[in-house]
């Protein structure tokens, strides 16, 4: 690969970091920090769902796809998050279009060259940010915003998942159901961008649903059982997948009660679900994007624990205490940049000798 | 068919050992089972001074694909020594299933 792809690769990334530098600060400020990050604040969900995942998702399909001209989606989307910043102008309102719809074209690309159920579900998930950010630009609520945004993710990690249950014999009723349950959440996503109240039922109950179907039938459950980076990958999943579970029952409780809800949700996915995937992921996805060699060691379950333990502080006695809640804040912060720091301290460059997969690689048994 | 010739061989004989045990070497990081176990090396090509592989992924839309593609590469290229080309080709015809996993592989994932 030439030294500007990875530049661009490496470049395209860090760009998505200071999406989630924003978001994160953004994040604190909300919870009553002393940050003067007024926009950050103010777009925290879009910088974290947009700026911070849509990006790297792009960037990770790009990569999949093989195409330099695939980077657009997640430069724009990067760009697009930069630019809000600064308040909504009108070329952030077009990047913010630009970047799903251009994460779709390559989503379509790689349906056409695999046309599979998983591929094909991709292009969904992306259609899902498409509309999202087209109601965002569009000047609507985040609330209504959020479960097409939601969607994105979820269905993204859910078509990655249902593709390595391939791998697995399962049972000839997992895949009727897994449609069913992906039916249930876009039709609850657009269900409550008309009527939010039952919207938020069926789009709660269908993520506590999708919850149910990935902890029954995700390749997790039996990779737990080897050792090293696929042990510790399995471990995040299956911790993802009991908050994903409780994101979903605490949305379908929005419409019912006063904010604690929302803010169990919104950080029960946001964190607890899609953290978790990314903690899993970024040890495998990262050095294929930035070409190094991360070697796995056990210091990457410290972050993990730290933020699976804040968080439970933040949405268990922080719902009552102000204080408990900032202090969940702040550690789900220090847990994020902790991962960072342990994914950086893990790095080699690639072109030094490694030891022979055969010698280090975790196995079965 | 034996699990270490689970794939198409052509050209030289005293080759097929290094290649198989070089690509026995690449190993899915999330499945901690490599591409010969996972049914992923569609087949081999192998001359005095060229040996080409034609591998496929389970997901067009996974970004490991390029690590495996590398690592693959870089094993031949350790094991077949300097004066061999080496050559690794993704190819996505036939699609992979399941049913072209190795025994091990079947086991380790609850098939057997």
């Amino acid at each position: 690969m030439s030294p500007g792809l990875r530049a661009a690769r490496t470049a395209l990334l860090l760009l998505g970091a200071a999406s989630l530098a924003a978001g994160v600060s953004g994040g604190l400020a909300r919870v009553g920090f002393p940050l003067a990050v007024p926009a950050s604040a103010a777009f925290h969900g879009a910088l974290m769902t947009g700026g911070f995942l849509g990006t790297v998702i792009s960037l990770e399909r790009a990569i999949a796809l093989g195409s330099p001209l695939a980077l657009a989606a997640p430069l724009a989307s990067g760009l697009a998050a930069l630019c809000l910043l600064f308040g909504i102008s009108p070329l952030a309102q077009w990047l913010l279009v630009a970047a799903p719809l251009l994460l779709a074209a390559a989503s379509v690309a790689i349906a056409r060259r695999q046309p599979q159920a998983h591929t094909v579900l991709l292009v969904v998930a992306s259609g899902a940010w498409v509309v999202g950010n087209a109601l965002f630009v569009h000047g609507a609520p985040v609330d209504a915003c959020a479960p097409w945004w939601f969607a994105f993710l979820v269905l993204t990690i859910a078509a990655e998942r249902l593709e390595m249950t391939r791998l697995m014999k399962r049972r000839a009723v997992a895949k009727p159901l897994f449609y069913v349950v992906a039916a249930a959440l876009l039709a609850g996503a657009a269900l409550a961008t008309f009527r939010p109240a039952p919207g938020a039922v069926v789009f709660g109950i269908a993520l506590a649903a999708m919850a149910l179907w990935l902890a029954t039938f995700d390749i997790a459950r039996r990779t737990v059982r080897s050792a090293g980076l696929a042990r510790y990958a399995a471990v995040s999943l299956l911790a993802g997948y009991a908050w994903l579970a409780l994101g979903g029952l605490a949305w379908a409780a929005t419409p019912f009660a006063a904010s604690a809800p929302r803010d169990v949700a919104m950080h029960a996915l946001g964190l607890g679900f899609v953290f978790s995937m990314i903690f899993a992921h970024a040890p495998i996805i990262v050095p294929v994007v930035v070409r190094v060699i991360v070697r796995f060691t056990r210091a990457f379950y410290v972050p993990l624990v730290l933020l699976h333990a804040s968080l439970v502080l933040r949405l268990g006695p922080g719902l009552l205490d102000a204080d408990a809640r900032r202090w969940g804040a702040l550690l789900n912060a220090a847990a994020i940049a902790l991962f960072v720091a342990t994914l950086l301290a893990s790095m080699a460059r690639r072109e030094t000798p490694a030891p022979s997969p055969a010698e280090d690689a975790p196995r079965y048994g | 068919m034996s699990e270490r010739e689970s794939f198409p061989y052509t050209g030289l004989a005293e080759l097929r050992d290094p290649v198989t045990a070089a690509l026995h070497r690449v190993v899915d990081p999330e499945m901690s089972l490599d591409i010969v176990e996972l049914g992923l090396v569609y087949g081999v090509e192998a001359q005095a001074r060229a040996v080409k592989v034609r591998i496929t992924m389970t997901s067009a839309a996974c970004p490991v694909t390029e690590l495996i593609v590398d690592e693959a590469t870089s094993e031949l290229a350790r094991a077949l020594g300097p004066g061999v080309e080496v050559g690794v080709e993704v190819v996505w015809e036939p699609p992979w299933d399941p049913g072209r996993m190795s025994g091990r592989a079947r086991d380790a994932l609850g098939w057997e």
